[in-house]
């Protein structure tokens, strides 16, 4: 029997060990991997994933290094015989990134580089069987009009359907195992769910055995038969995922579940208790913004923004979320005034800041300051902290020099950024102090609006939290209001306390935060929440929700319902007419023909 | 379909540049100071005899009429003729004011159709050895950033660059020609003439092209998709000459299109020094004799090859990536 157990086990490492020049990024990795079985391995940034993903893959590059151990596939040892697992790459072993924007080349159809691939790796198949198999695949993996996709352009994918693509690039070559390697991350999160599935009915109908390395815990147990922890280069425990969410054995497992944020049970919660006050800040009033760009016949208009409409309470946290695509920051530089709107009003504190004068809009950019996403490319990496936080005081020349510095170390130490870093550059600071120090310089004019776009996207989950702490205390001491653009379910759940959710440039429904997550009024947040990833039991189940395809171009909308075509409730109405956003009470709104009253239909 | 759209939309685009060209060129010939029929008429003509002959020619008209004229001709592929050069090619210039051989002016179209092929094959040869010499060395050195064919291919672009074309020229005439006699240098009888002028041009061009060629290769080789092709399964030689070849021959074509154009336009130095029967020794001895119709009707064929040649580099370079269908 045990004989039978060894030959069955597809990839056996053991004490597998890797330096970077001096430094142990692996330390002593042990573990089994049989065939068809789906095995996480989770972990916080820094704990050796990628390179545990790499070292599989043969790819490392100088300075890693294997130090120790062995990795035995299918019996043979592959760190011994460097030769035998170069072959072996992209045939028996595939691996799977988390850019597929960047993994093909860009001047090559999709399709040809697929059968290359398979070429390359399996001489013995003829081309035309190559051109079949890949189709099939790309049939498999449900890539609509497949013949057609086969020779299309890397850049005529979406990110969705791209990450799709490498699934099929990696299987195409039937390989034992699969390295996907956080195949999920850059994609959104109903199409991530999307990939999820599809790698599961995958791995069932191909028999491949998958590691699948991913840093969010709740994908992680969603994905896999088994999750293994790697803490500081070390295997610190492996379980199922229902074991591992019940029992966690280790401290580091043990606190990424309590952290980890909730959407319908009690968790960190860091909504306004005290009820906004019902006088709008910012109203916005169906505003509307096109771009021209150059289509297939010529001039397209993309419609970014249609009709938007909603207010923002002063006092008040907003939050303004959707998928990529939806419009969320052709809003946001409309808000701000970087953009004017082709058609409607945007009423700041009763002044249209669509029509203001450039003079007049300087002025009112005082009083509402935005914070960005990028925390690497939106500070000039050679002007000192002070100086970047000085800045728009000048501009707005405000005070005297020293009393300008003292409001800078002021600012700063608020944040939680140390006055002493006044004289150094932005270079040494990591993701989080940078955001600090954005939210300074947005913050030192003492505005009462501010508009965060993806302020907190790129930091992990526990600079996230700190930083949200931060937005609560500095609310409570200067009144701040806030409006949150983001794709965060989970960051939006927490802290804001009315939520518009926008699909292709409309806002579908603006509800209380209870409301949104209890009581949806529009099937495509259904659809988001149901692919949302958590830990806790769905009150809305995927199998029911989530929508099937991505969303259809804006620049070529179907009449009627944008939605429609992903809609699982779509019916003829839907498909002709657009339905309008309408309250549903409880100022509940959502532009969804479902909500109405039957004999309201024709009002 | 988008082909059609993209050749008509440049056509238009380079008949506008190609009239601002002439238009431009014809104004400041005129302006300069010079009377060109002086010199076609000889320097002992009386006064009136120039006039009348200017009067004949329109010279003494407008200067916007004169450009009607003239670029009512040029539409109907009439450039005009030639102030200076005789039909029968025989003597340059005026000798004297009766001249029978003057009314028999050299038509500018001739001019250029016997003289442009010359240029357009030391061209092409040209930059054949820039690109034979180019290819190898700035590949290699973008395949190993830093490294030794890297700083082999800073090196020669270096030296290459910093000789002189007139010395360089001068010198290969004197070891290749004079001393080893194994390729002629001046004048032009055959076909070898043109390899020597050719082999100087190349050395002056080669420096662009390995540069654009090491950086280009180095940074495609930096790209995702090929760091990942390994991993895919591809060989070391698909993924070089398949895809990184590919990918950073865009920047290479657009310089060799800029490089060229300048080689039709104006190798003045070289085919001076070579006494090389081309566009440029026209051009020169135009420019010096003040035949206004031959310097615009070269201004406005060389215009017309850069449209032309960019409208290819540019057409080539889509069907190289797809992504630049623009």
């Amino acid at each position: 029997m045990l004989d039978g157990a060894e030959t069955r086990t597809l990839l056996s490492v053991r004490n597998l060990s890797v330096m970077a020049g001096d430094r142990t990024i692996l330390d002593g990795i042990s573990f089994d991997l049989q065939p068809r079985r789906i095995l996480s391995v989770i972990g916080e940034s820094g704990s050796g994933k990628t390179v545990l993903a790499r070292t599989l893959a043969s790819w490392l590059s100088p300075p890693l290094r294997v130090s120790g151990g062995t990795v035995l596939f299918q019996g043979r040892d592959l760190l011994a015989d460097p030769t035998h697992a170069r072959s072996l790459s992209g045939r028996e072993i595939a691996y799977v990134g988390g850019n597929p924007a960047g993994a093909l080349d860009p001047t090559m159809t999709v399709g040809a580089q697929l059968v290359e691939k398979l070429r390359a790796v399996r001489p013995d198949i003829p081309a035309a069987k190559a051109r079949d198999k890949a189709i099939q695949l790309l049939k498999a993996v449900r890539i609509p009009a497949a013949e057609r996709r086969f020779n299309e352009y890397p850049f005529q994918y979406s990110g969705g359907m791209m990450q799709r693509a490498m699934i099929v690039d990696a299987l195409i070559s039937d390989p034992a195992l699969l390295i996907a390697d956080n195949i999920t991350q850059p994609l959104d999160v109903t199409v991530a769910a999307q990939i999820l599935k599809l790698m599961r009915d995958l791995n069932a109908e191909f028999s491949t055995a998958i590691l699948f390395i991913c840093s969010s815990l709740p994908v992680a147990c969603d994905a896999s038969d088994e999750v293994m922890v790697l803490h500081k280069g070390r295997v610190v425990e492996r379980q199922t995922p229902a074991a591992l969410i019940a029992s966690p054995q280790h401290g580091y497992t043990y606190a990424l579940i309590a952290e980890l944020p909730t959407l319908w049970q009690g968790g960190p919660d860091r909504r306004r208790r005290v009820p906004a006050t019902e006088r709008p800040i910012m109203s916005v009033r169906g505003v509307s913004k096109a771009y021209e760009t150059r289509g297939k016949s010529g001039k397209a208009l993309v419609q970014a923004v249609r009709n938007a409409d909603f207010d923002v309470f002063a006092g008040d946290n907003f939050g303004i979320v959707g998928e990529s695509g939806c419009g969320k920051s052709s809003l946001m530089r409309l808000l701000t005034g970087l953009e004017r709107p082709d058609g409607g009003r945007i009423l700041f504190k009763g002044e249209d800041v669509g029509t203001a004068s450039r003079k007049r809009l300087r002025e009112l950019r005082r009083e509402f300051q935005l914070v960005l996403q990028d925390p690497y490319g939106s500070l000039p990496p050679q002007s000192a902290i002070g100086a970047i936080l000085e800045e728009p005081l000048k501009i707005h020349r405000i005070g005297t020099r020293a009393e300008r510095r003292d409001r800078a170390r002021a600012v700063m130490s608020e944040v939680g950024l140390h006055p002493g870093l006044y004289e150094s550059l932005p270079t040494g600071l990591s993701a989080g102090q940078r955001q600090r120090l954005n939210v300074a310089r947005a913050m030192i004019l003492e505005p009462d609006l501010l508009i965060m776009d993806e302020t907190l996207s790129a930091l992990d989950q526990t600079e996230q939290g700190k930083l949200l702490d931060l937005f609560e205390r500095l609310q409570a001491r200067h009144g701040f209001t806030y409006i949150f653009i983001s794709h965060d379910l989970t960051m939006v759940r927490q802290v804001c306390s009315r939520i518009a959710v926008m699909y292709l440039g409309e806002a579908v429904e603006v509800a209380p935060n209870d409301r949104l997550f209890f009581d949806p009024g529009h099937p495509y947040t259904r659809g988001l929440l149901s692919a949302a990833p958590t830990l806790e039991p769905r009150r809305y189940r995927p199998e029911d929700c989530l929508l099937e395809g991505e969303p259809p171009s804006p620049i070529d909308l179907p009449p009627g319902c944008a939605f429609a075509s992903r809609c699982p409730h779509a019916f003829d109405r839907c498909r002709a007419e657009n339905p309008a956003l309408l309250s549903r009470g409880g100022q509940a709104l959502a532009a969804c023909f479902l909500n109405e009253p039957h004999e309201a239909t024709h009002v | 379909m988008f082909i059609l759209r993209f050749l008509a939309r440049r056509l238009f685009q380079g008949a506008i540049i190609v009239f601002l060209v002439s238009a431009l060129i014809f104004t400041l010939l005129r302006v300069v100071p010079g009377d060109p029929v002086r010199l076609m008429a000889g320097g002992m003509a009386p006064e009136a005899l120039i006039e009348q002959i200017a009067a004949d020619m329109g010279l003494r008209d407008p200067i916007w009429q004169q450009f009607g004229r003239y670029i009512g001709g040029v539409v109907q592929g009439d450039l005009g003729q030639s102030f200076v050069r005789p039909a029968n090619g025989a003597a340059v210039g005026g000798a004297s004011f009766d001249d029978t051989t003057r009314s028999e002016r050299a038509e500018v179209l001739a001019l250029i159709a016997d003289t442009a092929p010359m240029t357009l094959q030391l061209a092409l040869l040209a930059m054949v050895f820039a690109l034979v010499i180019a290819v190898p060395v700035g590949v290699w050195g973008g395949l190993h950033p830093g490294g030794w064919p890297d700083r082999m291919a800073l090196y020669l672009s270096s030296l290459f660059v910093s000789l002189p074309n007139f010395w360089l020229g001068i010198v290969l005439a004197l070891i290749l020609s004079v001393k080893l006699q194994l390729m002629p240098a001046i004048g032009y009888k055959g076909f070898a003439y043109t390899i020597l002028p050719a082999l100087v041009l190349a050395i002056e061009i080669a420096p662009f092209l390995i540069r654009t060629l090491t950086v280009s290769v180095a940074g495609v080789m930096g790209q995702t998709f090929i760091d990942i092709a390994r991993v895919r399964g591809l060989t070391r030689n698909q993924i070089v000459f398949r895809h990184a070849l590919k990918n950073s021959s865009i920047p290479l074509l657009n310089l060799i299109g800029v490089q060229f154009s300048m080689l039709l336009g104006g190798v003045l130095v070289i085919e001076f020094i070579f006494d090389y029967p081309g566009l440029g020794l026209l051009t020169i001895n135009a420019v010096m004799q003040r035949d206004f119709p031959l310097i615009q009707g070269i201004a406005i064929v060389t215009a017309a090859a850069f449209v032309l040649i960019n409208i290819i580099v540019d057409l080539v370079a889509t069907t190289i990536d797809p992504r630049l269908e623009y």
